[in-house]
């Protein structure tokens, strides 16, 4: 239908990443005359600001799951859990599709974040054109799937909330449950600040 | 006043300009280039959207004032929300998270439907709402942050993890929550344009 696929800047165009408006591109760095936000033909600093946050939620991925999350006492005596050592007693108590779920929220959620982005900030630099519209479709998976892994947050806080019983087990948080919060959160940042454009941008220079 | 936008869409995820075509019912536009989702068609009723945004606020009340779950053990009866399942993080440092959370399964989801409401009231009342803009841009920034459906998965993990030792009870709050899930899912499938355009030019 129609021909070579045409790219906005290159029409004299930028779209406002807000509200969706058109505008000239000579507008650019300036403000949306309808959302009032400011508009950039890219994200500026994207691979940048990727970068740092996603060196950040690396770093804290490592006390998220070298501390305890959680301490637990009952009849049989207490203990501190780690994200890891929960999943492994769902395992070993034959509840291994809550320890599959709670090991694809937990750990594989974020290791293959960190390898996306990682993967997508390495390709983009490199100027690849291969695998372009993959690349993009991994970038809106990684952006997707991101906030699922608040889930052990959750379980953690609602397992604390209700294991209130002085007679027969109390849960109650620890400090590692923190470090997993802002590993959710500056992975989320580091997919939010990537410029999925700048995949495209590699494979057109290089036509 | 703007043409270009009325004919024109330009992919947040390739750049790629397209002209927009007239889209038929529940029919969604696709990106040639990078398959993104570049438009959908919605019904352009605002009675209908502002219905829905009325049903998730009465749903979040529910959700929020009753027990999602709860524990009797002897005399001793413990439940769970979206406040105190919060709360109970909020010891020592881990308030940090405690604050995270109630933030991504309260305030954010209120403030959403909250907004919502303002805006789609006075749509439906033909009137551009107060402070419109300020709310249409909060929406954009507020939508990545709302975590609804993560507390309804994790409720229902932690029904299965403790029910082996304990008799666990779910309370209505879990049906709000799941039907407050659905709604917001309903909602979250109008893209920022649609909505600046929706409560520009309503009908």
């Amino acid at each position: 239908m129609n021909a070579k696929p045409m790219q906005a800047a290159a029409c004299g165009l930028i779209a406002c990443r807000t509200c969706g408006l058109i505008l000239p591109l000579a507008m650019r760095d300036g403000r949306c005359t309808r959302c009032t936000s400011r508009v950039n033909a890219r994200i500026p600093r994207s691979a940048e600001r990727t970068l740092a946050w996603l060196i950040a939620g690396m770093l804290l991925y490592l006390p998220a799951n070298l501390l305890p999350v959680m301490h637990t006492s009952g009849v049989q005596g207490s203990q501190e859990s780690t994200i890891l050592g929960g999943v492994l007693s769902f395992w070993q108590a034959g509840a291994w599709d809550i320890a599959v779920l709670i090991f694809i929220a937990s750990v594989a959620i974020p290791v293959s974040k960190f390898i996306a982005l990682g993967l997508m900030l390495w390709t983009v630099r490199q100027g690849s054109a291969w695998g372009t519209p993959q690349r993009t479709k991994l970038y809106r998976v990684v952006d997707f799937i991101g906030y699922w892994s608040m889930l052990d947050v959750v379980v953690v806080a609602i397992t604390s909330a209700l294991l209130q019983f002085k007679a027969f087990g109390t849960a109650e948080p620890r400090l590692g449950i923190l470090f997993f919060c802002l590993v959710v959160v500056t992975t989320m940042l580091a997919a939010k600040s990537f410029d999925p454009r700048l995949i495209w941008d590699a494979s057109r220079d290089n036509d | 006043m703007q043409p270009a936008s009325s004919t024109l869409l330009i992919c947040r995820d390739c750049d790629t300009v397209h002209r927009a075509i007239t889209l038929e019912t529940a029919n969604v536009a696709y990106c040639s280039s990078c398959n993104a989702v570049l438009a959908r068609r919605h019904s352009r009723d605002v009675s209908h959207v502002l219905a829905i945004t009325i049903a998730a606020a009465i749903l979040f009340a529910i959700a929020s004032a009753t027990p999602v779950l709860a524990i009797e053990f002897g005399a001793i009866r413990t439940q769970a929300n979206v406040w105190t399942a919060a709360l109970s993080l909020a010891s020592g440092w881990a308030v940090w998270a405690a604050v995270a959370l109630a933030l991504a399964t309260f305030l954010v989801p209120l403030l959403q439907i909250g907004l919502l409401l303002w805006v789609l009231s006075f749509a439906s009342a033909g009137r551009r709402a107060p402070a419109f803009r300020i709310a249409l841009v909060a929406l954009h920034w507020l939508r990545p942050w709302s975590m609804t459906e993560v507390f309804l998965l994790g409720a229902l993990v932690t029904i299965v993890k403790l029910s082996a030792w304990v008799h666990i009870v779910p309370g209505e709050g879990l049906w709000a929550l799941g039907g407050l899930t659905i709604l917001l899912a309903m909602l979250s499938r109008y893209e920022p344009r649609a909505w600046w355009e929706f409560a520009e030019h309503p009908q």
